[in-house]
């Protein structure tokens, strides 16, 4: 039990640290109901909201843009808990490809995005798939899968090598005993990879911006899209900005625990 | 039905031989025990012959069939592992008829064949909760109920009893001897230990670095062991060693005290003496010095020292009366009671 004068300390750290992270959000949520005159006064706490903004984007392809968000995210984060959870047992069981492929999975990672992304735009203009959706699920996949195979490394070393092969003598083939009893011991953290995963994808602005630059755009391009000429049209992107955020707030909320599970699973067990 | 032969089976990893040449027959309906110290290779012949370590060379026979390159799957085997390997997602019910879902048999069958096994075993009660909610026992006998109801042709066991705490062990042991002899079923099992395999066994393997030390039945293993690496690994307490000479009839101890012997060859010699053969006489002009007793109930452990050798005897509690720790006693053993060695080849002579 704390003591009374580190529990005040600690509330009033707590309360600081909710009011930095929350004073953006609450600014970007007043922002999206003001009119362009209302939004010249960033201090402005009461007005009469307008759902101009909203309507705007509504009518400009923003729902769209998510769609398209939600589809590249969807695809990606599925080919990455399929291959990936594959991926994670053998290099955690069989120790496939040695420590360095444990460890070196997320070598890519540190790889500036800008150096992948043109081999991946010089090949969807190659087989005439730019502007599309196809060369940017790709690219995803190439930090998505990484991240949620090294992610679940850390939760199949907690599985004990003898479930499977208890599945294999009681009649099952390798995969049957691998989908029917050691998957299951792993669902919370996949669970929580597919989420963070489509986070990841949900989240990124780089491919997105140079290989779905106009017809395809995301939701994240579509936003900087209200970068105009003309000015930044801020009412509108505010509430395009809700429309991106409120999804991933609430896929925080549900993996908070297992992320940290995951991460340090990850990295303390081998 | 179930007959198991190994012909010429070894495991290598690398230039470590964790297998040499193994010829072993596991006729049907037979309890075979592996027993052996860590190491002597004895999981990993379990494993080859579950399939679940492949073999470096030679031939695994189930039924007379060559499996040595099927799948454990094809083996038509059960194991029971040390750690019960129960599937925790599942119910006791359900981890009970998780083999029947691999055969062609309807959910309504496995349910209720799970259930007459669940309900033999005494496990009745229990079917609906999860591994974790189980005590060691129970988990214990969830295993073997998974294992006894596809009918497996062989059973195998990897040391199923050592997580249960002693009284257990004894306890799990004897269900588990009446269980296979009920079944009939073909049953191989590994232990490290000897004590556990002179119980089980119809016959026990005694095995060391790799290779087969010693097989028979348990009596005959206790009482014919043909090496000192058996004679010592086998019983308990152990076999004292007595290194000296032998010449004519007598046997001279390092320590000067001699014994007759009425068999064996002139010369160097090991005589290997069971704890309950060593006779102890109170006598002031003694050879040896009472070093420890340990009462263990209707017997009793006595250490004796002779000159720098230990010597380990076991006594009826009735005639400790005689005995004090640092007493002085006469040694003597009847001379066809003494197991003779050979003290370079260690093997019997």
């Amino acid at each position: 039990m704390t003591s009374r004068p580190a529990g005040v300390v600690r509330g009033i750290f707590l309360a600081t640290a909710l009011v930095i992270v929350l004073f953006p959000l609450v600014w970007v949520t007043l922002a999206s109901f003001k009119t362009p005159q209302q939004l010249n006064d960033p201090s402005l706490l009461f007005f009469l909201p307008s759902l101009d903004n909203w309507r705007f984007i509504l009518d400009g392809g923003i729902l769209e843009a998510a769609g398209r968000s939600a589809f590249v995210a969807g695809v990606t984060v599925g080919v990455s808990a399929i291959a990936g959870s594959a991926a994670a047992y053998v290099i955690s069981a069989y120790k496939a490809g040695g420590t360095l492929t444990r460890f070196g999975i997320l070598a890519a990672q540190v790889l500036p995005p800008a150096v992948l992304v043109f081999p991946f735009l010089t090949i969807a203009y190659m087989t005439r798939t730019n502007d599309s959706l196809i060369p940017l699920i790709f690219a995803h996949l190439s930090f998505v899968l990484p991240v949620v195979t090294w992610f679940l490394i850390g939760f199949f070393d907690s599985v004990p090598r003898s479930l499977e092969e208890q599945a294999r003598v009681d009649g099952f083939s390798r995969f049957k005993a691998f989908l029917l009893v050691v998957l299951p011991q792993v669902y919370p953290g996949l669970g929580a990879a597919i989420i963070f995963g489509f986070t990841l994808s949900w989240n990124d602005m780089f491919y997105g911006l140079i290989l779905t630059p106009t017809k395809s755009a995301i939701l994240p391009v579509a936003i900087a899209g209200f970068n105009t000429f003309r000015g930044v049209e801020l009412g509108s992107m505010s509430a395009a900005i809700l429309v991106a955020v409120i999804p991933v707030v609430i896929a925080s909320f549900f993996i908070q625990k297992r992320l940290v599970q995951g991460i340090s699973g990850g990295a303390v067990k081998y | 039905m179930g007959t198991v032969r190994l012909e010429g089976v070894e495991k290598s990893y690398g230039d470590t031989q964790i297998v040499e040449h193994l010829d072993l027959d596991f006729p049907d309906g037979t309890f075979t025990v592996l027993v052996g110290p860590s190491g002597c290779g004895k999981s990993t012949t379990l494993r080859m012959i579950a399939g679940l370590e492949p073999v470096s060379a030679g031939t695994v026979r189930i039924n007379d069939v060559d499996v040595t390159w099927k799948e454990p799957k094809d083996r038509n085997i059960a194991m029971v592992f040390q750690n019960y390997a129960l599937y925790p997602h599942l119910t006791v019910l359900e981890n009970i008829a998780f083999p029947l879902r691999a055969t062609k048999t309807s959910r309504d069958d496995a349910r209720k064949r799970a259930q007459e096994i669940a309900e033999s075993l005494g496990l009745g009660h229990l079917t609906k909760r999860k591994p974790k909610e189980l005590s060691g026992g129970q988990q214990q006998r969830v295993a073997i109920g998974r294992a006894i109801i596809r009918e497996p042709s062989v059973f195998l066991f990897d040391e199923p009893l050592s997580n249960l705490d002693a009284k257990l062990r004894v306890e799990t042991r004897s269900e588990l001897l009446t269980i296979q002899k009920r079944l009939g079923i073909t049953s191989i099992y590994v232990t490290h230990d000897q004590e556990e395999a002179m119980t089980l066994s119809d016959r026990m393997v005694v095995m060391k670095d790799g290779k087969v030390a010693q097989l028979g039945t348990p009596a005959e293993v206790y009482s014919h062991p043909n090496s000192v690496f058996v004679a010592t690994f086998v019983g308990s307490p152990k076999m004292t060693m007595l290194k000296g000479n032998l010449k004519g009839n007598t046997f001279i101890h390092e320590s000067g005290t001699s014994w007759p012997i009425d068999h064996g060859p002139d010369g160097g010699i090991l005589v290997g003496l069971r704890p309950e053969d060593i006779k102890l006489t109170p006598e002031p002009q003694g050879s040896g010095t009472i070093a420890q007793i340990e009462l263990l109930g209707p017997r009793a452990v006595v250490t004796v020292d002779l000159s720098g050798t230990t010597l380990v005897s076991v006594v009826e509690a009735a005639q400790l009366s005689d005995l004090q720790p640092d007493g002085r006693v006469a040694v003597s053993f009847s001379p066809e009671r003494a197991h003779l060695f050979d003290p370079t080849t260690e093997m019997r002579v």
